[in-house]
């Protein structure tokens, strides 16, 4: 008894303040994915080798549209690797709770 | 190995009628009358367990199904695959659940998932395919398109029943409190103690073997992965060995050790939150909350050195994805302070006697149950089966490192505890071999085109041995059986839980530490 009661004084407070105080994720975490508009090249690699069919690229009026829904997404970072112009990175953004499923979505176009 | 082969073919020659071998595995085509006595013979003359039966549907190539029992001769690191064929027009072959109890939820799958009919089964009511599914519709068969929505239709399940006076039935579930997977169990009570137990699972049957057929290569991995939560890292080498082994591919030396270290990373926080999991069931809560620290310190760590707390996104076809070679001080000195606090907090628990009233004789799985059912890892290992695929089998870095695989004869709750103790502190000592002898260059190799052609791929899981085989043709997959431990322990619980009171059943349960997700696949 004396000892769980010696191990536990010991021990202290192990739980912390989040989320009141903010957490990072360290690095390399693979977190929220993001694309870069300025760097895509539209190609549709990305769309084609997500497990889940996440990203979807549509064409429309003369534009180009790649979205990504983060509902879905398995965070496997299989679109970053085979991005040729590195117009997706993986952050380290992990608080992705949303009450709408739009939030979630993230989009890029272009006009052809 | 030859010499096992030699007398079985010598002693059925007349029934065999081709042997192929590739690499450690060896075929034998055989006639179906003659199945039952030839697994008789191996399993209970020869003592070579049957780790896995399967079947394919070849009626486009060869028109028939085959149905392939997968024995594993441990001491020789090798397979004997016995195969017959069943006429699509008469589907019907022996069960051997009567002679090797092992084969009975397999016979029963084998029946829901591809219609073939073991004659002489003891037990024939569906298993996967619940009553409210058309009779005639097996969803393996290459006919069954993956798209289909069979129309349900009315049925009832049957139980069995104990009675007489003063027999009670306690129905649990299939929805539990608390965040865990759905199951039936029904207890049958005389008074406290239990005097029959009955599962039912597979609520949430997802199909994934027909989902691995309808998916690129690439992308299985990530599939497999997520059979079992838990247990991810396990399942993806597992597969990604089978692929690399039809492939007769030879991954990088600095990859097969980076494996190991990830499958001893989920090793130990699976274990330790087992040890946590006792703990809660025994409301001793001091115990818990420190097992669960533990189990986090190791999770944060797996999240610093790969960016998934659960090690996902690691394995591919070919190595591995990420180099955590630079993480090595990292790594060391987490694990050296976990080991510390691991080996204090093992000692206060045993020294507990709350606790070890609890856990002592509790749940008690004899040996010959055990090796009836084919209980694997951990569990099997306290009841006294001394099997370990890495050490018998061994893949990735295991055959390079020096390690003990504890095994105990007490077969109760506590037996379980101590192996999982045990093996934890194993594990680090693991880890730190393959770190301290982390060879340079490549962690991965080029793998675009997997030639057609059938493995096995294998992989000691923390719960126990986990078994794939994969047939590919054309770059895609034709087949692939999983094998998940949890499908041959969850019997186990039938027989542990007998004679022990039904407070007790919470902690049985959570030392045999059974995946709903692996087994409702």
């Amino acid at each position: 008894m004396l000892e769980i009661l010696i191990k536990t004084i010991k021990t202290g407070c192990q739980t912390t303040k989040y989320p009141d105080v903010p957490e990072a994720a360290p690095e390399g975490f693979r977190g929220m994915p993001q694309l870069l508009s300025d760097k895509c090249t539209f190609c549709g690699e990305c769309v084609r080798v997500c497990p889940p069919g996440v990203i979807t690229i549509t064409e429309k009026n003369n534009e180009k549209t790649l979205a990504l829904s983060y509902c879905g997404c398995i965070f496997c970072a299989r679109c970053e690797e085979v991005c040729q112009s590195d117009a997706v990175k993986l952050t380290q953004e992990y608080e992705l709770a949303s009450l709408t499923k739009e939030d979630l979505v993230t989009i890029i176009r272009r006009k052809l | 190995m030859n010499a096992i082969v030699e007398s079985i073919t010598k002693e059925y020659n007349n029934h065999i009628l081709e042997v192929s071998t590739s690499q450690n595995e060896t075929y034998l085509t055989v006639k179906k009358e003659i199945i039952m006595k030839m697994c008789d013979h191996l399993y209970h003359h020869l003592d070579i367990p049957l780790v896995c039966i399967f079947a394919t549907d070849e009626r486009k190539e060869e028109g028939s199904f085959k149905i392939h029992y997968v024995f594993s001769v441990d001491r020789e690191d090798a397979f004997i695959i016995l195969r017959i064929d069943i006429d699509g027009k008469n589907p019907r072959y022996p069960s051997i659940t009567n002679k090797v109890a092992a084969a009975n939820w397999y016979e029963r799958e084998i029946q829901d998932m591809f219609g073939l009919i073991p004659v002489g089964h003891p037990d024939p009511r569906r298993l996967m395919n619940f009553e409210d599914w058309p009779a005639g519709v097996h969803p393996l068969r290459k006919d069954f398109d993956i798209k289909t929505k069979p129309p349900r239709i009315k049925g009832e399940y049957a139980y069995r029943r104990v009675e007489g006076e003063g027999v009670y039935e306690i129905p649990v579930g299939p929805v539990h409190a608390g965040v865990i997977e759905p199951g039936h169990f029904r207890f049958s009570v005389a008074g406290e103690p239990i005097i029959n137990l009955e599962i039912r699972h597979f609520y949430t049957h997802k199909g994934v073997e027909k989902l691995f057929e309808n998916i690129s290569l690439d992308k299985a991995v990530f599939l497999a992965e997520r059979i079992s939560g838990d247990n991810s890292v396990a399942h993806a080498v597992a597969f990604c060995q089978a692929m690399e082994k039809i492939a007769g591919m030879d991954i990088p030396p600095r990859a097969k050790h980076i494996r190991t270290i990830l499958l001893e990373l989920e090793r130990i926080y699976n274990h330790i939150g087992d040890i946590a999991g006792i703990a809660t069931d025994v409301a001793f809560s001091f115990g818990a909350a420190h097992a669960n620290k533990l189990k986090e310190d190791v999770l944060q760590l797996n999240e610093r050195i790969t960016g998934s707390r659960l090690l996902r996104g690691m394995n591919t076809i070919g190595g591995v994805r990420r180099d955590i070679g630079s993480k090595k001080d990292e790594i060391l000195v987490s694990l050296s302070v976990i080991q510390r606090d691991f080996r204090k907090l093992m000692g206060l628990l045993f020294s507990t006697p709350s606790l070890m009233d609890r856990i002592e004789t509790t749940g008690r799985i004899y040996n010959d149950i055990a090796k009836g059912l084919h209980v694997v890892g951990p569990v099997g290992r306290a009841s006294g089966i001394d099997r370990d695929t890495r050490r018998d089998h061994p893949y990735a870095a295991y055959r390079e490192f020096n390690f003990k695989v504890p095994v105990s004869k007490a077969g109760d709750v506590h037996a379980r505890t101590i192996i999982r103790g045990d093996e934890v502190c194993e594990s680090i000592a693991l880890i730190e071999q393959a770190l301290w002898s982390l060879p340079e260059g490549e962690i991965r190799i080029k793998a675009d085109d997997i030639p057609d052609g059938n493995a096995l791929g294998y992989c000691e899981a923390p719960r126990g041995e986990t078994i794939y085989w994969i047939r590919t043709c054309g770059n895609k997959i034709e087949r692939c059986k999983v094998r998940d431990p949890s499908f041959c322990n969850w019997l186990s619980i039938e027989y542990a839980v007998l004679d022990n009171i039904v407070p007790d059943f919470p902690i049985i349960n959570k030392s045999l530490s059974l995946s709903y997700s692996g087994n409702d696949m």
